[in-house]
């Protein structure tokens, strides 16, 4: 059997092109400078339709914080043209499901409908890109809308305060640090002219990218991105790029709360942004899918099959981001009875330095095949390449990234691995343990 | 969807000349700028009927295929070279585990993808990884599901990692040791989140006595008492062929599919002799339980009795839900309670259906301040449910909304797979898809308030979790 899939694996090397593009998609501007893609699927008569604002919560003034997320939901309550009320009803009568998102970094509105439906689509959220007229009444209820959805989101969730300290210590004075919704004085204190002023700053074609991902050609998409995104009026959009953090130290956090059950370890390295690392970014990422992504890891395998020391344990980095990029290890401890942290922290670190050292070109190209094994499905559903490309656009990204993500992927090597796990320990660290109150003094 | 490629295949070249002429005669007449700033109001209803897209249709064509004593629905889709297979042993989930092997199905789940045959657990579980292909065990509380997805090119080699898996699992002694400590870990964390402790008292006051009171993961106690043989003997008593429904997506032919098939499942023993759960009534009647905890918001579950998919009365009550809690931010219980008020997030009513239990169901959170408030106008709007039903306009709506929907149904390949499973669940039939619409739009006025007036008349059980500490927090 191994011999076998060797040979199949060398026939597939021959017979695939090097460099397949992920989505082949399309990717134009309008005269008015908003960018637009599109990628073809043609499986169903369905499209994803969204629009990505290139802007989002470290966009806000200090002590304004969640305003980029509640002008995010008074987008759906009303404009010039379409009273309130009237945009949730149409998008329910035509069947489209419709929501929107506000991260750090950006502000996505986005529809999944029947693609015969995509011109209404299209019409609506060009209006309310330049046209939106909320008033008091609505902005009253969607500030107590967003209150609740923090209570319900964020801080039901038994870790809450644990996450938002830990963010808090990573980043410092960065927009980063603070939460997304905003803090609950911050949103109490929200005014009617502090979303208006938000969203005449940054709310402007030539500020958004729209992305078609359905059963549509590129020259329809191209006519109709024309004619009702293309008309839109723009105005200016001064846009600063948020501060990249470049502090080294390590700090710890051991935080109980009263409903912690079990134990639970994350580390978060504050790593340059992306286009700054020493090293490509698909180095990390290739660490941390080999240290500490799924079962198939290798700390997965030492740390949770061989020693039993632990339940969990997950590496992932993120740097889709106009900020810092993030390395972060998370891990549940096996026995919450007989527990010693530092020790604990010590089997993870001999762990980590045993599997780096453990790593081989063979290891390394095994790591890689899983990591593009599953690309093929990134097709299947429309929604998976609008958010994948959207958001890398969104952010800086250039369509060659996304598209060439596989042979990015294959491109690393060996010593760019071990440059980017050698470099981890020059970058800001917080070593964080949430515990379970009647543990508290476990912790040396 | 097959259909559609196979008739482009022949024409495609003339097709494609057809259609360019067209887009560029639609480029003259209809691509015309639009003036936001002349406009009143957006001419919604004359987009869609001018739009260059507005005759896109297609049509889905589902079959039934068999060999020996299996068979299996089917939906050929030839755009993405990977295949999905969704499957259900039915009258083998959670409710049909002994009591004092609670948790077994859960076990067994994970324990099924631990390798099998001449792989041992790594080898299966880094040959997945390496070709795409996913292999998975869910246990339900029906039912015990699985799935297999895979590139096609890959296609001998997931089925044969699939046939190791499932006929010869390994269930290494060590490994088996790992997932009940597994288990028990994330018993004691579903105690930390408030929602998953809010479930387990819903479900234990609904259901008190009966296996639909089971936490998911099943009981410490449950999960302790497991031997392998116990997994071994439910596999031999359950997963079996006249109890196996099977849903296939993707790019795969009818032969291709009726040989994987019986290379995926020919081998299981013929017969499962379990009854399947006899249907309880459900009777409520405003009982209230209240979980004391420290949250930032009281969540609640609430319920009455509803009713089964072969009801006459599932599409007047579908619908009635649907408007009522079930169509989201443009439901009655949102527009009045969210839109409006601004007293909570989200509150939303389903219909929950299980093999024994039918249930209108529905939930909330809100602070401690909001929350009387907002469960007194839920309790308004339910009665004014039982007393005035819906009105033409909003049911007419819901029909649009359901109908404009029905293609979204086929975004990916696992969810049509996952359908076409249902679609035997349920009985609906290989032809269901053709027929859906019009069961949505045959349905009266009159029915929909017959159903409202039989359902909402009952007073719903409710269960909270959350103290009144909101206001000392802040």
């Amino acid at each position: 059997m191994r011999l076998l899939l060797a040979v199949t694996l060398a026939a597939m090397c021959v017979i695939k092109p090097i460099s397949a593009a992920l989505f082949n998609a399309h990717d134009f501007t309008l005269n008015n400078g908003m960018r637009v893609v599109v990628i073809e699927n043609h499986k169903a008569p369905i499209v994803k339709h969204m629009v990505w604002y290139k802007v989002g919560a470290v966009d806000e003034i200090r002590g304004k914080g969640g305003v980029a997320h509640l002008l995010e939901h008074l987008m759906f309550r009303g404009t010039q043209k379409v009273k309130d009320g009237e945009f949730n009803r149409l998008m329910n009568e035509m069947g489209a499901e419709s929501n929107a998102f506000t991260s750090y970094d950006v502000t996505a509105y986005h529809q999944l409908a029947d693609v015969t439906k995509l011109e209404a689509l299209m019409a609506l959220e060009a209006d309310r890109m330049r046209y939106l007229a909320f008033d008091q009444k609505a902005f009253a209820a969607e500030q107590k809308i967003v209150f609740q959805e923090r209570q319900q989101v964020v801080e039901n969730n038994p870790a809450a305060a644990f996450n938002e300290k830990m963010n808090e210590m990573l980043w410092g004075s960065s927009p980063y640090g603070q939460p997304i919704t905003g803090q609950n004085d911050e949103i109490k204190a929200l005014t009617y002219d502090d979303a208006r002023d938000f969203y005449n700053l940054y709310y402007s074609p030539n500020n958004a990218i729209l992305v078609l991902s359905g059963d549509i050609d590129a020259i329809t998409a191209k006519n109709l991105a024309e004619k009702y995104y293309g008309v839109l009026p723009t105005s200016k959009v001064v846009r600063d790029e948020p501060e990249e953090m470049k502090q080294s130290f390590i700090a710890g956090l051991q935080m109980s709360l009263p409903n912690i059950q079990t134990p639970k370890t994350v580390w978060q390295y504050l790593l340059p942004k992306s286009s700054n690392l020493i090293v490509s970014p698909y180095a990390y990422l290739v660490l941390a899918e080999y240290l500490g992504g799924g079962e198939t890891s290798a700390l997965y395998r030492d740390l949770v099959e061989q020693q039993r020391v632990m339940a969990d344990v997950t590496v992932n980095f993120s740097y889709i981001a106009r900020g810092n990029s993030i390395f972060r290890l998370s891990a549940v401890p096996n026995d919450a009875d007989d527990f010693n942290a530092e020790q604990l922290a010590s089997s993870l670190k001999k762990a980590i330095e045993n599997a780096v050292t453990d790593l081989t070109d063979n290891k390394l190209a095994q790591v890689k095949r899983k990591m593009t094994a599953d690309l093929v499905y990134v097709n299947d559903n429309p929604s998976t390449a609008a958010n994948w490309v959207g958001f890398m656009l969104a952010v800086g990204w250039s369509i060659d990234d996304v598209e060439n993500y596989a042979d990015n992927v294959k491109k690393v090597t060996l010593s760019e691995v071990m440059k980017a796990y050698a470099s981890l320990k020059d970058y800001a660290k917080v070593e964080g343990w949430l515990l379970p109150q009647q543990q508290k003094d476990l912790v040396k | 969807m097959s259909r559609r490629n196979r008739r482009y295949k022949g024409v495609g070249y003339y097709m494609r000349r057809i259609f360019a002429a067209i887009v560029f005669v639609g480029a003259i007449i209809f691509f015309a700028p639009f003036c936001y700033e002349k406009m009143q109001k957006l001419p919604i209803e004359q987009i869609l009927n001018s739009s260059v897209l507005k005759d896109r249709k297609f049509a889905a064509s589902v079959q039934q295929i068999n060999n020996d004593n299996l068979s299996a629905y089917l939906l050929e889709e030839h755009s993405n070279p990977i295949v999905a297979i969704s499957f259900a042993f039915q009258k083998s989930g959670i409710a049909y585990e002994n009591d004092e092997k609670s948790g077994l199905t859960a076990v067994l789940a994970e324990m099924l993808t631990a390798g099998g045959g001449k792989y041992n657990t790594q080898e299966f579980k880094d040959l997945c990884a390496e070709y795409g292909i996913k292999i998975g065990f869910n246990a339900g509380m029906d039912d015990f599901n699985g799935y297999l997805q895979f590139p096609r090119e890959y296609q001998a080699m997931a089925v044969e990692l699939f046939k190791s898996a499932l006929l010869h699992p390994l269930m290494p002694e060590d490994y088996f040791e790992l997932i009940k400590s597994q288990h028990l870990i994330a018993l004691k964390m579903q105690q930390e989140h408030p929602e998953s402790v809010l479930a387990d008292n819903f479900k234990r006051f609904i259901f008190e006595g009966h296996p639909y009171e089971r936490n998911l993961l099943g009981t410490k106690k449950g999960i302790q008492n497991l031997i392998i043989d116990d997994l071994k003997d439910y596999m031999k008593s359950n997963l079996a062929q006249d109890n196996l429904l099977i849903g296939i997506a993707g790019d795969i032919s009818t032969d291709e599919a009726k040989q994987l098939l019986s290379q995926m499942f020919d081998e299981l023993p013929e017969r499962n002799n379990d009854e399947m759960l006899s249907r309880i009534t459900i009777e409520t009647r405003g009982k209230e339980l209240s979980v004391s905890r420290k949250t930032a918001q009281v969540i609640a579950s609430f319920a009455v009795a509803g009713t089964y998919r072969d009801s006459v009365d599932f599409y007047p009550l579908y619908l009635a839900n649907y408007i009522f809690g079930g169509a989201g931010l443009t439901s009655r219980l949102n527009k009045e309670i969210r839109e409006k008020e601004g007293l909570t997030y989200g509150i939303y009513t389903y219909l929950a259906i299980s093999d024994a239990a039918a249930l209108l169901q529905g939930g909330f959170s809100a602070t401690a301040d909001n929350f009387a408030k907002a469960k007194d106008l839920l309790s308004e709007q339910w009665q004014m449910m039982a007393q005035n039903g819906v009105s033409e306009d909003e049911l007419t709506e819901a029909k649009k909304s359901l109908i404009s929907s029905y293609n979204l149904r086929f975004a990916d390949i696992d969810g049509i797979a996952d359908m076409l499973l249902a679609m035997q669940k349920y009985k609906l039939g290989s032809d269901f898809l053709d027929k859906r619409n019009d069961y949505i739009n045959e349905v009266e006025l009159s029915e929909v308030n017959a159903a409202a007036r039989k359902y909402f008349k009952q007073i719903p059980d409710f269960v909270y979790i959350g103290v009144d500490d909101v206001k000392e927090k802040k």
